[in-house]
């Protein structure tokens, strides 16, 4: 029992990056995107719905066991809770995505576990008292979108609306790590960001910090390691020009965002760095609200990136703000084709494959 | 650098046999090139860095490893196993060895870092989903540091970054028998 190794990964399937899209998928939000970062949960669903991909939020989901479970009551903990979110996505579709990397981590280490030990799937069996699935195929948000939405496609939709932007990729450590499970883009110099971000109209540089560690989970217990390991993420990104940084997790959200002010406080600087989720910045480039997505809901305001973008209070949607959300006419609804404007309810938009 | 020869060399083995069987890792490979401490992101903070760990355990030196502060610190970011030329993931080695410390009940001088993850998991055992606002109140009152992040609420609230009332799930009965099937003492 216990027996974590990460080397042994035959017994996995290499998932086939190139598989075409599914266009529904279970969905994993777990609890950051229920709580602290309502955004990346708003943002995702809205950019969803506007490329046609269909998200079955999955019924009665629990925590993952986030970083804490592998390390108490033995390491089996850290697998029977994803387990059983693994086992009720499994009965739904064969696909399912977690945009929290730390519960994608979590989850595809518990199906790599699970593959590898019998003992394991009888005992979530017995919690489970009915024989374990575990085999629905795990997703992030990067890969989901990677897979559903083509670069020409989403450059025809965007119409460069985010040109003049230099956007930072920063991938952090739960995406690609450990390479041998997660098997998912190149864990020393990941890209997959990049092809989407750049049929934004966006430039997207290459930035050397891109998989440096934020701080991980020691906000609360040391926080020293946080605002030290944030700050040199925040100051590379600075230092080379860009004019946000991009990320696709809650946690990195909260340590590069949130604690900036203890950064600047502890160390005496004057760090200015908006960070966005992925899916918003996708969402900017759709022509969706920044409201809508949630861009204000960060600690760092992005005032300078959207008026940049004209989108700011200087910017011609400055007199509209107050307009309610479904019919706020944006100057983007103006310069987009009028079939881009109604969002595609269910089945699979123009945009996708 | 002087490393003080404390353990007992047959417990040494066996504990080091130990964490390669759990682990997959051959502790043996690494040859001291230091890679992974130049990468790592907590070194700074550790009394051993990831190579001086990996050298006490290739000496059978555990009672250092086990009573260090970098196994009670180290979050598992896993910078060190990506940058290793011999492709050892050193980030499991002292997850392991977090591990088996753990289990030897080793609580060692980092105690809000253990509190951080019992208290995590008691209130995912509670509900089933984590209520962060119970997490930060309870971590401060427990840990003696009550303004501990305290700053940052007006702007929680304001940016509406909490919730008041708990989430739950709703078959906590299966929640509940996952929690005792793991402290059943199934550690073989």
């Amino acid at each position: 029992m216990n027996n974590r190794s990460r080397k042994d990964s035959a017994a996995i399937k290499a998932p086939a990056s190139a598989k075409p899209g599914r266009n529904a998928y279970s969905y994993f939000p777990g609890c950051s995107l229920t709580g602290s970062a309502g955004e990346y949960d708003a943002s995702f669903r809205l950019t969803s719905e506007a490329l046609g991909i269909r998200l079955d939020e999955i019924s009665d989901w629990n925590c993952c066991g986030a970083s804490p479970a592998p390390h108490h009551w033995s390491g089996n903990l850290g697998v029977l809770l994803p387990a059983r979110n693994l086992h009720i996505a499994s009965g739904e579709h064969e696909a399912m995505v977690a945009p929290c990397a730390g519960c994608y981590n979590r989850l595809k280490n518990a199906q790599h576990e699970l593959t590898g030990s019998q003992e394991l799937r009888e005992q979530a069996a017995r919690v489970l008292q009915e024989p374990v699935r575990y085999e629905i195929e795990i997703l992030n948000l990067v890969e989901l979108f990677a897979r559903e939405v083509s670069p020409e496609a989403l450059a025809e939709r965007a119409q460069g609306r985010l040109a003049g932007l230099n956007l930072a990729t920063y991938y952090g450590c739960l995406l690609t790590r450990p390479a041998k499970i997660m098997n998912f883009d190149n864990h020393r110099n990941p890209v997959s960001m990049k092809p989407l971000l750049r049929a934004t109209g966006a430039q997207s540089d290459h930035f050397p910090f891109k998989s440096e560690c934020c701080g991980s989970y020691m906000g609360l217990a040391k926080k020293e390691i946080v605002l030290r390991a944030s700050r040199r993420v925040i100051e590379v990104a600075a230092g080379l020009g860009f004019d946000a940084i991009v990320t696709a997790c809650p946690l990195c959200h909260q340590n590069l965002d949130l604690r900036q002010g203890q950064i600047n406080k502890a160390f005496g600087t004057s760090l200015d760095m908006p960070v966005l989720y992925y899916s918003q910045v996708l969402g900017l480039a759709l022509g969706l609200g920044s409201d809508d997505l949630g861009i204000d809901a960060h600690a760092i305001s992005a005032r300078k990136l959207l008026a940049k973008i004209g989108k700011g209070d200087d910017g011609p949607a400055a007199a509209t703000r107050s307009a309610p959300a479904a019919t706020r006419p944006t100057p983007e609804a103006t310069r987009s084709a009028p079939a881009e404007q109604t969002r595609p309810a269910a089945g699979k938009s123009a945009a996708g494959s | 650098m002087a490393i003080l020869v404390s353990s007992t060399v047959a417990d040494g083995a066996a504990v080091v046999a130990e964490i390669e069987r759990r682990s997959g890792e051959r502790v043996s490979a690494c040859y001291q090139c230091g890679r992974c401490t130049s990468t790592c992101t907590g070194s700074f903070v550790f009394d051993y860095p990831p190579h001086r760990i990996m050298r006490l355990l290739q000496l059978g030196q555990v009672d250092e490893v086990l009573n260090s502060r970098t196994a009670q610190l180290c979050f598992d970011c896993m910078t060190c196993s990506t940058r290793c030329p011999m492709n050892i993931d050193v980030a499991n080695v002292i997850e392991h060895a977090k591990m088996i410390a753990d289990e030897r009940g080793i609580e060692g001088d980092e105690k809000d870092v253990r509190l951080f993850r019992l208290a995590f998991l008691q209130n995912v055992r509670r509900h089933g989903r984590l209520h962060e606002a119970r997490l930060l109140t309870w971590i401060n009152l427990r840990s003696f540091k009550p303004f501990n992040d305290l700053e940052l609420v007006p702007l929680i609230l304001r940016k509406k970054k909490i919730h008041i009332v708990p989430p739950r799930i709703r078959n906590r009965r299966q929640l509940h028998r996952i929690f005792r099937e793991v402290n059943s003492g199934d550690k073989s």
